[in-house]
Formats: C-alpha cells, structure tokens, sequence
C-alpha cells in the first residue's frame, strides 16, 4: 500500500531543499499529506548517496511510526475533522545536518505521548536509509557512479518496457468503475469514488472524475495514498513479476481532480485513508474487469483497529493497537481467502498473537474463530470473517475503527454481500453495547467482554450456480453451517 | 575392521559414503528410489560394504539424511490428523499467520498456505490456563473421556494436542494426552509441551502438528529400514541427520520426526564445518550446490548458523525465507538460504530481453541438453560445458557429454534472442546463475549484521566447485575451500556429526539479578531432560542461550551464554551481552530495562568418527593431462591446463587459470589464484598478491 509514496514524497524534498543545497551526511524527515505524505505517523526519510561530490541518489524509508501527538493516541483520531488534529506535520526538514542531530528530533519527541518509542522508529527509519546509502554506495565502487547510472535506468526501462507489453494486450476501451463509501463517521452522506480506466495501446489513463468532494472527516486519502493504490490495482491485471519500480509508473496517467476524498485540498484529515483507497481499489478492478471478465474479484472486508488502554495497579497508562481483518472477495474461478484483509493489505503475519499478549496485558481472549456464513454467497464464496471475544480484566478505554461494516462489502455478477462485522461490549450485567463503526474513549469495566467481528467479502456469481458438492465441503469444513447452506443456497445437508 | 557409514537421499542422488577406521573412505552414488528410498539405501550400504571388503557387523554406525518429513508435509501424505485444543480456538491453525510478499502481492488469485487439518478432526476442549501459569480452569477427568472419546470414534492417525499457555503450566495439556493415550493405545501423540514448549501459540501449535503429521509415516520407514538390515546382517544403530546438524537416534527420530525436516541441509553445513577444523579456520561459509538449488549457511567455530524461524515450503526473494509463507517449525534449523540455481536450472530470456536462469530445473530427467537424454532445453550445465569448465569426456557413473546437444540449445535459448555468440552466450548464463547465488550467501551474511571477508568459503555439491572461485572473488573473500569428493560432501558430513538434543522453555521474567537463581535452576531442569534423552554416557558439551527483549517489545533476539551458571554476578555481564547483539542486530542503543522470553539448551554427546580421509601421495609424472579451451573473467577465452584431482598429492599446487577435473565434479581455478592440495587431499583456493 505504499507502492508509490516515495516517488510521490521526494518531488517536495527537491523543492524544498535543492540538490546543491544539500550535504554529506544530511538526513531529511516529512510527512505532510499535501506534500506527498500519507497521514502524520508515516513519517519519510531521505538521505542523499553522494558520488563525485553531488547527489546522485536517495536512500528512502517509511513506516507507520509510534504516537507523533494529535487528538488521540496513536493516531487513531476516528472523528478528526482536520489534519491538526492528527499529529504534527513536517514539511521536508533536515533531521541531521552534516551528521549532526537537529533540533527536529527533539521536536517529535516533545509532540509525543511515547517519546522514546517514536525517536526509537525514527531513528530505526535512519538506520535503514544509511543501510541504503551504504549498499549504493559499495555499488558505485564498484560500478562507477555513471556504470550505476545506466543500471539503474537499464532496470526502469525493463520494468517500463514489461509494463507496456502487458498493458498492450489488454484491449482498448475505457471501462468505468465505482465504489460508494458508506459513512465518513461524522456526516450523514456516503462518498462515491468513480473511475474511468482508458486502455490506449501501451499506455492507462486512470481518471477520477465524477468523485465525490473530500470528507469533512478523516477518510481523505493523499495524492500519494491514492496514487499507491491505483499502481497496486493496475498491476492486478499485469504478469505480477515485473519488479516494481517507477518505470512501473510511466505508462500510467493518473488524474486526480483536486477537492475530492481521493485528491482533498488542506487541511484535510487523512489518517482513515484506508476505506477510500480500498474504494478507489475496488472501483478499478470492477473497471479493468469490464475488458478481462476472466478477471471479476469482489469486495474484501477490510481491516478493523482497535485500541485498549488503562492503567496498571503501579499507575503507569498501558495501551495497546490491535488489528484484524475481513474476508477477501471472491475471485473468477476461486473463493476468497479467510480474514486476511483486503488485496491490497499485506495478510495475518501482523495480527499479534494471543499468548504474549495475554503476557503482556490485563484480559482474557476468550474464543477467536472463523464466522461460519459470513462469506458472501455466490458461485464464488467470499472470504469468511472472525469472531474475536476479549474479556478485560481491568477497567478498559476502548477505541475502534472499522470500514464496510455499516454496508458490507458487496457481492459482484449477481453474487451476495458479505456479512457485516461490527463492534459490541457486553456488560456484566448482560446487556449487549453495540458501538458505531468509529467511536474513541468508550469505558468499559472489569469483567466485560469486548466483541469485535469483521467482515466477510463479496460473493462472485449468482448462488444457483455454486456447485452444491462446494457447498457441502463448506459445511463440513465449518466454513457454512447447515442452515446456511440451506436458506443461501438451497442445500439440505445433514447435521 | 569398524566402519562408519553416511547416506544422503536427495531428490536425484543417493549417496552411501563408507568410512574405514584405516582412514579409507568409499563412495557409491545411486539414482534415488522414489517408491521407497530404502532400496537405494540398503543397496548402496551392501554396495559400499562389498568396496571395503568389510563385513555387515564391521559397520558401528549408519548415519541418515532423509527428505522424508519435508516430503511428507509438501507433498501432503501424511495421514489424518486429529487436532486437539483450548475451547474457542479450534480455527487456529486454519487462520494461520500468512504474508503476502513477491509475486504474491498482485496476485488476485493469491491463496494461503492451508495445512493439512480437517474442522471434522478438530477437537475443542474446556480448559484454560493463563500466561502465568495460573490453571483458570482445570481439565475435569470427565472432559477428558468427552474428547478422548470423540477421538476414539474419529480413529485419527496421530493426534496433536496444543493447549494455550501450556508451556507455561503443561499439566491440563499433559492430562489430555495421558487420556488420548489411555484410548488410543499405540496411536502417536504429540503434546505441544513435549514437542516445544515456546511462547506463541500458532507456532507451537503448527511445529506440534506437524510432528503429529510426519510420525506415523517416519515411524514405519525406520523400523521398516531397520528391519531391512537386519535382514542384511547390519546390526548396528541407525542415526538420523537433524536440522540443526546434530544427530539423533532413529527412536527420537520416531518420537520428534518434524526436527528433521532441513536433514538434507544441514548435512552440507556439517560437512563444511568438519572441514573448517582441518583448516583451522573459526568461520566458514558453506556453499553447496547441486542440480536444482544451491543452499548458503554459515559455520562458526564448528557450529553452524542456527534459525528458530523455520518455514516449510515457505518463500520470499532472492534465498531469503519470509515468515508466513510457509508452515513454521519452531525447533532450531540450519540457517540456510536456497535459491533456485543449480547445474540444471533452464536459462531463458524473457519477452522483454532479459536473460533469466532458474527457476525451472531440467533435474536428472530429461537432465540439461549435453546429457543428451532427451533434454532441449539449456542449462547451466550446458553453460559449463561451453565455457570449458566441465570435462567433456563425461561424468562419473557412465553420463557422456553432448557439446552439439549444448550448443543447440543455448544457441536457440539465449545466443540468438541477445544477438551474442555461443560462449559469450554461456558466460552470460554463468554470470546471471552467480548473481542469484550471490543474494543467498548475502542473506546469511551481509543481512545477519556478518562480513563475509571474515570467512573461508567451501564449495560443493556437483557445480558447486565451477562456480564458487568467482562467487567469493564478488565478495572479496580470499579463501576458497573445495573437499575431496565434492560431489558427496553431504554423505560425509552425515559420520562427521555428533549426537545432539535442543530443548527451550519459556520464561518471561524482568532480566535482573535476583532472578538468577530461578534461571539457574531451570536450565539445571532443561540439561537434566536433555541427557535422559541422550544417556549419560560419553563426553558431552552444554551450550545454553536465551532469548531476550527490550522491555515493551513483541520480538525477542537470541544470546549465547557464557559457560558456567547463571549467577546475581553474572546478569549485568549477560545484559551488557543483550545490548551489544541488539545495536550490531538493529543499529539502534535503548535504555530500557531487558526481559528474558525463553532459557535454550543444547546438549552435543560426542561420537567416534572414522579418521578423516588421507590424501594420496602426487603421481609420478605430474597431474596435468592435457590443456582445454576455458572462458575466465578478464582474459578471456584461454587455452587451460587439465589436471586430474587424483593425481595430486598434498602441497601440490596449482596456479590459474586452470582446471581440476575430479571424477564428479570440476575445480575452477581462475587466473590470479593459487590452488594447493591439503594433507586430507582437499583443495585450497587463495587469491595471489
């Protein structure tokens, strides 16, 4: 989901701070979303390789850091209304001058709640551009700055000319696309992301007109974000082993009408970028799919974060930021894969898991399994959703963030939604607390029991044409449960 | 006479290696017997035993390297499994912990590793203890007959039992598989807290059931092998190859199949360690390789890399292993780094003009295009061939050589798409296959925080030794080491190994002196296990680590210990260690306090080994038999002395560019080297001036 966000990053770097400017052993940090950036926490880090004396190349680094301040804590502010209120915001700064520290440092770590814990990922980001910087430069002794030069440019031009004979086999056409968001979590409208995806020889136009303006909430998602998405979902529809680099980007036009959740103007809030990627995602694979019908996916469920935090019998704050995900959409010819989040997203490997986090934290997780039926039905199934129940052994602020719950991700060629997950808490006096798809500061007490279900994806094809042997194996699998095979597919199958 | 015996069953080959306690060693290579290895296994022995001259009972020891469990768990025949866990988390497995990586990641149509558990076979049990150790809710006998029952009725396989935080507190754990034993006599059970005892429950629960899912099928292979030999009149222990490259008994094999899953693998590495004692050098990088794959691991001190993130069929780029894309093993494992290039990976160019090597592998059927049984397409082998690097009279076991086959096929393949002419042709094939084995020795070296110039390189395997001279030359290492009988390295390094038992146990507790003693005595408790299961008897060594993490951290690191107990005295020294390993693993110092996560012990018993081989004396007349045209790096195409390995004697030496054919394999030596013959008859590569 970052296929992009340096190439998009390092034009404001040179504006800012051009190439004679720059020196050795300089090392510049940003994030700003209107700037190339993503949302406060995805903080950049550049630092120029030098050969004979200039800059030739970068060494970049990105990641999701630690809490940089902003109206809740680890840059979870579901409600935010502008960017200010998601931490602070650097234009392209140096964070060393000539090897020395800045006083930028000390500036994000002052706007931190965790400020050993965000200089330890900065300077992690540091670590691994000089590990960058270093294995170039071992390169240029080897090659020469100029026998690099033309390798470098070799390899753009292959990935360029890959990208180019792939595209040329698609047939020409402009095919259109859409997906509507349901809900900002702050205004009572549902946001359409439409697209027009033009086929012209070896060469994709990608165009975002008729999208709806931005958000007055958070889901606004950056040039940058947006960018990274429309690469991602481009090369779903090319030979997946070209290597990624720009000669990726260059037969690829993208136009971002200026205003909109995809392109917002400041200052936007962008930190739940996430549902209008997704969006964007879905609307070109529902597009391309028009000129490669082998090549129908469905919606996925997307990804749920939640945060729980209280504090320790010694009085320290203990917080903790969870995931989990939905179901894939179904594809042509295949079911969707189980709660592994959406195609874009990187898979399960970065749910924690439960032992070390009981080890760590005062609750209980209690059952965390599969949703039987929650995969949409269809000729194609979606992927399932999980059930996860938590029981706090504290008292308990809860945090959640969640996507297509509200309208669930929705089937595709006559195939069904998927089952909507959702949140609830339920108290020990048995009732049941269901919250909104976003909501921050919910209190819950010692002994309560938080659920939180994802969603399952899309059904692909309509459900009279799943083979009833599938279904079967369904049920016996725990995947689909006898009367759902019965009320969504018209399939008895014996307990 | 005693003799000592090693058999390597690869994809290909089966290579019996016979060790004389006289210092004589013989070699058989026979064509692997896919339908049942055993066959190739007891002929080659009766084969080897019948070199020797030597008697079924002369035979003290057989060691075994089988690709048996790694089959199995890729191939999916083991049996029905059943899966028995806490209530609520029958999904476990099933949910796993998949990454999306490479090719992966725009892939529509991606899928997630599914490991062979069936919903029907998986049992949820009510039982619950915490990560304290504190048992929430007690496994009631009546529970148990519930499950075990059920089990019963289901008549599994094997069963595998993982409870939450078992290894914590093992005792619900330990009641279930005592009532899964009770109705299920003669069944195979596998508990996680037996099995290994780490935090994490996916990873315990995965390394558990595939031990489950191996032993049936690795039990009846060795009694079935043992009984063959009997037959023969062999009476002598099978020892089966683990992946950390110890040995273990065919009994523990039998108990804990799944630790050997990288036999095969680790077999190289041993080999390369053995031969960096008579070096004498303290850090070898081992190179091995074959027809289909070459495999980088490193050996220090004689002790090879281990890694505790093991992945079963898992991939990632250029040799490196991304944690889930595979099934995890938490056992510990050679650390090694596979890519696809070996001496039979298929060179093609691609619609956009590039050339590419691998991944596709002729293999030994059709076999690259020279070997002239029916292959077209062209193979690094084929490459080599061209290059002048292999011996065109053919090799060992009767294969004669196509030089028109070869350059048939690489004309068509490589030469005519680029344009170039045949040799340059093939030596841009050579090149592109050393690129891809260079980012392998790169992920166990450069991205383990090592500098590979610290380190001696051997190179085996059948190509191996054509390739490996110009591979450390990239990487500025400027010593080069090829074993007698390269070709079955493998099956040598199997008699060189010792017998060894890893066991973990996880401990979460702030790392400060007045835990000393608790650590103390369960590492006492770990050592007293590990010698129930080796015996007593013999000289043994105890290495003992532990795993450790900042305070707040999810990932732990692994730290050798010092010998000799864990004391108040000795915690500041082993978080000083912690420190150190963590700044050279991540480039970052932090403040904060340090915590253990899991106590490791390593028991090695040491074993009589056949004496290593001795080099014969230098022919009369001299090594050199001829000259043959050779393409080199720099010079170009020259006219190269031929010597024939056999003919050289210790302190002979050689200088480059020139070639030394042996019956298996031929040693590359480009020019600006010097190649000198050791007294065990290996060859030693050094770069002059």
């Amino acid at each position: 989901m970052h296929g992009a966000s340096l190439r998009c990053s390092l034009p404001s770097l040179l504006e800012d701070h051009p190439l004679d400017t720059m020196r050795p052993g300089d090392v510049f940090a940003m994030n700003d979303p209107f700037r190339g950036g993503i949302h406060a926490n995805d903080i950049v880090i550049f630092r120029p390789v030098f050969a004979e004396g200039r800059p030739r190349w970068f060494g970049g680094t990105l990641i999701h850091v630690a809490d940089v301040g902003g109206a809740a804590a680890g840059g979870l502010a579901a409600v935010a209304t502008d960017t200010f209120a998601e931490g602070i915001l650097l234009p392209p700064v140096r964070l060393y001058a000539e090897g020395a520290e800045t006083d930028v440092m000390r500036i994000i770590g002052r706007n931190s709640r965790v400020p050993d814990k965000v200089l330890g990922d900065v300077k992690a980001l540091v670590a691994g551009a000089h590990t960058v910087a270093r294995r170039v430069e071992a390169l240029v002794e080897r090659y020469g700055a100029d026998g690099l030069a033309a390798f470098v440019e070799g390899s753009l031009a292959y990935a360029e000319r890959r990208t180019r004979q792939e595209i040329e086999a698609l047939p020409d056409g402009t095919y259109r696309g859409s997906f509507t968001i349901d809900t900002d979590g702050i205004s009572e409208r549902t946001f359409d992301v439409a697209v027009a995806v033009t086929v012209d020889g070896d060469r994709v136009v990608v165009d975002f007109d008729g999208t709806s303006p931005q958000s007055g909430g958070a889901i606004n998602s950056s040039v940058s974000q947006t960018t990274s998405g429309v690469i991602f979902a481009v090369r779903c529809f090319l030979d997946p082993s070209i290597p990624m680099n720009d000669g990726c980007f260059r037969p690829i036009e993208v136009r971002l009408p200026p205003g909109t959740v995809v392109n917002p103007s400041p200052p936007a809030a962008c930190g739940g970028r996430i549902v209008t990627v997704a969006a964007a995602i879905d609307a070109i694979l529902d597009a391309l799919s028009g000129c490669r019908p082998e090549h129908g996916v469905a919606p996925s469920g997307l990804v749920q974060v939640f945060t729980l935090t209280g504090v320790d019998d010694d009085g320290a704050r203990w917080i903790t930021l969870l995931y989990e995900f939905g179901g894939i959409g179904a594809r042509t010819g295949s079911d969707g894969p189980d709660a592994t989040g959406a195609f874009f997203l990187g898979g399960r490997s970065v749910i924690p898991q439960i032992e070390p986090l009981e080890g760590q934290y005062p609750f209980v997780v209690r059952r965390s399994r599969l949703l039987p039926d929650s995969g949409g039905p269809g000729r194609w199934r979606g992927g399932l959703g999980v059930e996860t129940e938590i029981e706090l052994l504290v008292d308990t602020v809860v945090g959640v963030r969640g996507d297509r719950l509200e309208v669930p991700p929705p089937g595709a060629r006559g195939g069904e939604p998927g089952r909507p997950g959702g949140w609830e808490l339920r108290r020990g006096d048995g009732t049941v607390d269901r919250l909104g798809s976003r909501q921050s500061g919910v209190e819950a007490k010692a002994g309560d029991v938080f659920v939180l279900r994802t969603s399952g994806g899309g059904g692909l094809g309509p459900v009279a044409e799943r083979s009833p042997d599938d279904v079967r194996a369904d049920v016996a699998e725990g995947r689909v449960s006898p009367e759902g095979a019965a009320r969504d597919y018209g399939v008895e199958v014996a307990r | 006479m005693r003799c000592f015996a090693g058999v390597d069953v690869g994809g290909t080959f089966t290579d019996v290696v016979l060790g004389t306690d006289d210092g004589r060693t013989f070699v058989r290579k026979l064509l692997t017997t896919h339908a049942d290895p055993r066959d190739a296994v007891v002929e080659g022995l009766r084969l080897a035993l019948a070199d020797a001259g030597a008697a079924p009972d002369d035979l003290v020891r057989i060691v075994h390297g089988t690709t048996l469990a790694t089959n199995v768990i890729l191939e999916r025949k083991g049996g029905r499994i059943a899966f028995v866990t806490t209530d609520g988390f029958g999904d476990l497995l099933r949910l796993g912990r998949d990454a999306r990586v490479e090719d992966d990641r725009y892939d529509l149509w991606f899928t997630t590793p599914q490991p062979p558990v069936e919903r029907s076979l998986t049992f949820e049990v009510a039982e619950r203890t915490l990560a304290d150790g504190t048992v929430r809710q007690r496994l009631e006998p009546a529970e148990a007959d519930r499950v075990a029952a059920g089990l019963a009725a289901a008549r599994p396989d094997a069963v595998a039992i993982c409870f939450l935080h078992a290894y914590a507190d093992p005792a619900n754990e330990a009641a279930m598989a005592e009532a899964c034993r009770r109705a299920l006599p003669g069944t195979f059970v596998a508990a996680s807290s037996e099995v290994w005892p780490e935090v994490r429950e996916y990873e315990r629960a995965m390394t558990t059931f595939m031990c489950a899912y191996v032993g049936p099928v690795m039990t009846t292979y060795l009694s079935g092998l043992r009984q063959r030999l009997v037959d023969l009149g062999i009476a002598c222990p099978v020892e089966v190859m683990e992946s950390s490259g110890g040995v273990m008994s065919a009994e523990a094999a039998s108990r804990r199949p799944v630790y050997t899953v990288e036999s095969g693998g680790a077999a190289g590495v041993v080999a390369a360690g053995a031969l960096s004692r008579s070096l004498g050098a303290d850090r070898v990088l081992s190179f091995d390789m074959g027809g289909t794959t070459a495999k980088a691991g490193i050996v220090t001190d004689g002790a090879p890399g281990l890694t505790h993130d093991f992945q079963i069929g898992g991939k990632g780029s250029f040799g490196g292993t991304r944690p889930g894309t595979g099934f995890p093993v938490k056992i510990p494992v050679v650390d090694l780094a596979e890519v696809g290039a070996g001496g039979g990976s298929i060179a093609w160019v691609d619609p956009a003009g590039s050339l590419r090597v691998g991944p596709r592998s002729a293999g030994s059927v059709p076999g690259p295009a020279c070997y002239g049984r029916g292959g077209t397409d062209a193979t690094v082998t084929d490459a080599n061939l061209l290059l002048g690097y292999l011996n065109p009279d053919g090799l060992a076991g009767g294969v004669s050589l196509s030089r028109a086959a070869a350059e048939d096929a690489l004309g068509r393949a490589v030469a005519e798409p680029l344009g170039v002419d045949l040799v340059d042709a093939a030596w841009a094939v050579h090149e592109v296959a050393n690129a891809a084995m260079a980012a392998a020795i790169h992920v166990v070296t450069v991205q383990r925080g090592l500098d590979p110039r610290d380190f001696v390189m051997v190179g085996f395997g059948g190509a191996g030794p054509m390739h490996v001279a110009r591979l450390a030359q990239s990487f500025g290492i400027a010593t080069v080491a090829v074993p007698w009988a390269a070709g079955v390295a493998s099956a040598l390094g199997l008699v060189s190994a010792d017998l060894s038992v890893d066991r973990v146990r996880t401990r979460v507790t702030a790392l400060v002196p007045e835990e000393a003693d608790d650590v103390e005595a369960r590492f006492v408790a770990l050592e007293q296990e590990c010698r129930a299961e080796l015996g007593a008897e013999g000289r043994t060594t105890v290495a003992r680590s532990v795993d450790a993490r900042h305070r707040g951290q999810a990932h732990q690191i692994t730290v050798p210990l010092l010998p000799g107990a864990v004391t108040a005295a000795a915690v500041p020294e082993l978080i000083e260690r912690f420190r150190e390993h963590y700044r050279d693993a991540y480039g970052v110092q932090l403040d904060t306090p340090v915590e253990l996560v899991n106590l490791r012990v390593r028991l090695t018993r040491l074993v009589e080994k056949p004496p290593a081989p001795v080099a014969g004396a230098p022919v009369a007349g001299g090594s050199q038999v001829g000259t043959r045209p050779a393409r080199f790096a720099d010079v170009g195409t020259v006219e190269a002395p031929v010597h024939r390995w056999e003919r050289m004697g210790p302190g002979d030496s050689l200088v480059g560019p020139c070639l030394v054919d042996g019956t298996d394999t031929t040693v590359v030596v480009p020019p600006g080297h010097r190649a000198e013959v050791d007294a065990r008859g290996d060859l030693v590569l050094t770069v002059e001036g």
